[in-house]
């Protein structure tokens, strides 16, 4: 299988998302098979034995464990993992190795979550240890606003051109029937919100929701003939910052700019040839830092860049057509995969990139670990 | 723009490795361990040293000296124990021995403070059983 010479290393086939939101009366793990039921659905298939393959993500609470989903399903996949963190890069690329060693033929990978409805309030900060609660240091929101204090203070980055992220997204949430966060967001109104962890204001840091999402993976040679036109993986690519703050400017995350390096040249693609990226948003942060790293900007002109509505709809490179967790749902960065499908399938309606056939998504677990995946469609 | 620290942290929970570094912060003294086979300071406390998974370490006393590597404001309360102290400031300050801590800054007026500036460890007894460092300006000093 050939996309212009490129190799695939993977096709999706299925996509499936529940609603978002706060989704009462239903279990994480309920969440999670009523994902996995939309997505066979759309794949069109309809013996869910053709599913050998199973990779679950671990949810608040403790659920989403292969061995408690398994049950619910009713299947005994010749295969199956539970990765611990979600941002669903992680479990694609895994589903990619077990592709590519020949554990399995065709694999679900799913996560649902019922946080929000479940109380999780997030206190704690990632990879922080508790070294720094009697501090107050608590959320993720905390080491964002110092990373971004930071920025500030090396490149002369403003607020403005932070808010244009949050702005950006909640205008492309609007067109997205799934997406929580509506309501129009000027960046007057950006500016005029407050702050939850200064410099970082109440747009700038995701809410959580409960909801469920679930990808169906193929090769490419399965891929042929199915309901829908197969979305090619063509490149991923994974780095992790495990030492976390032993590294020189941890915070800052200087180790992705490695991702970026491997992941063009695993597809064979250049920053160019990328029509929509999208970006997991914990805080708006991270967009302004990926998109240094990535290389779509020099470091430290992320906000420069940011400048001119770049990264809306219509711009020169839409970024988070969903809305991204800022404005459409949490959801751990699973929705920005889905929504990168459906863009490449062009069933996007009115917040469709026209002529869209390549496609970005960069995540990263914390401060941790970073992934990205370029899909492709054949046109 | 007034910015107080916290008053009224919970103690951290009860932990081995970590126990001398509480034990010598009331005694209002800086430490983390150095490895006795590499020299490298490691901080969150653990029984390996990163650098070469070496065990043996003594809890070297440091200078306290540092600079602040970035400052954040906390406006909204995460945990209830801090809601009476906003809004308050966390800084992640770089140890002229490597090592990087968060912290808070001792200063009345938060814009008094610049990310670099030299800062020098305090310490505060919020407690009969917690001490914590935090870190005050350090005039004349160079980061």
């Amino acid at each position: 299988m050939t996309l212009s010479g490129r190799r695939s290393r993977a096709a999706i086939i299925g996509v499936g998302t529940t609603e978002q939101g706060t989704l009462t009366g239903r279990s994480a793990n309920e969440i999670a098979v009523d994902a996995l039921a939309l997505a066979l659905t759309d794949a069109g298939i309809a013996n869910k034995s053709d599913i050998d393959g199973l990779i679950t993500c671990r949810s608040f609470g403790g659920y989403g464990v292969d061995t408690q989903i398994g049950p619910m399903i009713g299947l005994n996949p010749v295969y199956s993992a539970t990765l611990d963190y979600g941002t669903c890069n992680f479990s694609l690329h895994l589903a990619l190795m077990a592709l590519e060693a020949g554990l399995a033929s065709t694999i679900a990978i799913m996560y649902g979550t019922n946080q929000r409805s479940a109380g999780n309030r997030f206190r704690a900060t990632p990879g922080a240890e508790d070294y720094g609660a009697p501090y107050g240091f608590f959320n993720v929101a905390g080491p964002a606003a110092l990373a971004f204090a930071r920025h500030q203070h090396l490149f002369g980055t403003t607020e403005r051109q932070l808010g244009e992220i949050a702005v950006a997204f909640r205008q492309n949430a609007r067109l997205n029937p799934l997406a929580i966060f509506t309501k129009e967001l000027s960046i007057e109104d950006y500016l005029a919100s407050r702050y939850i962890v200064r410099p970082l204001r109440r747009p700038d840091i995701c809410m959580i929701s409960d909801g469920g999402a679930c990808l169906i993976l193929t090769t490419a040679e399965r891929a042929r003939d199915r309901a829908q036109r197969p979305v090619h993986v063509v490149g991923a690519a994974q780095q992790t910052g495990l030492r976390n703050y032993q590294n020189a400017d941890q915070l800052m995350r200087p180790w992705i700019a490695s991702v970026a390096d491997r992941v063009y040249a695993d597809a064979g693609l250049s920053r160019a040839d990328i029509d929509v990226l999208y970006i997991q948003d914990p805080t708006s942060i991270w967009v302004l830092q990926m998109l240094e790293w990535y290389g779509f900007c020099p470091v430290g002109e992320g906000g420069r860049f940011l400048e001119g509505g770049r990264i809306a709809l219509g711009g020169e490179l839409p970024v988070n057509t969903n809305g991204g967790q800022l404005a459409e749902a949490y959801m751990w960065g699973w929705l920005h995969l889905c929504e990168a499908v459906r863009q490449l399938r062009g069933s996007c309606g009115d917040r469709q990139v026209p002529g869209a056939t390549v496609a970005q998504y960069c995540s990263t677990m914390g401060f941790l670990k970073a992934a990205s995946s370029i899909l492709a469609v054949d046109r | 723009m007034t910015v107080p620290h916290p008053a009224q942290p919970e103690p951290p929970p009860a932990d081995p490795q970590s126990e001398p570094f509480w034990t010598n912060l009331r005694a209002h003294r800086l430490t983390m361990q150095r490895c006795e086979e590499c020299q490298y300071v490691r901080w969150p406390p653990a029984r390996h040293c990163p650098q070469c998974l070496a065990t043996r370490a003594v809890w070297a006393e440091l200078s306290g000296r540092g600079s602040v590597w970035s400052i954040a404001v906390y406006e909204h309360a995460y945990a209830p124990e801090f809601a009476s102290s906003l809004p308050y400031n966390v800084a992640l300050v770089e140890l002229a021995e490597g090592p990087m801590l968060i912290s808070n800054l001792v200063i009345d007026d938060i814009t008094a403070i610049r990310i670099g500036d030299a800062v020098t460890a305090v310490f505060d007894d919020v407690s009969a059983d917690l001490s914590l460092v935090r870190f005050a300006p350090a005039p004349g000093e160079v980061a």
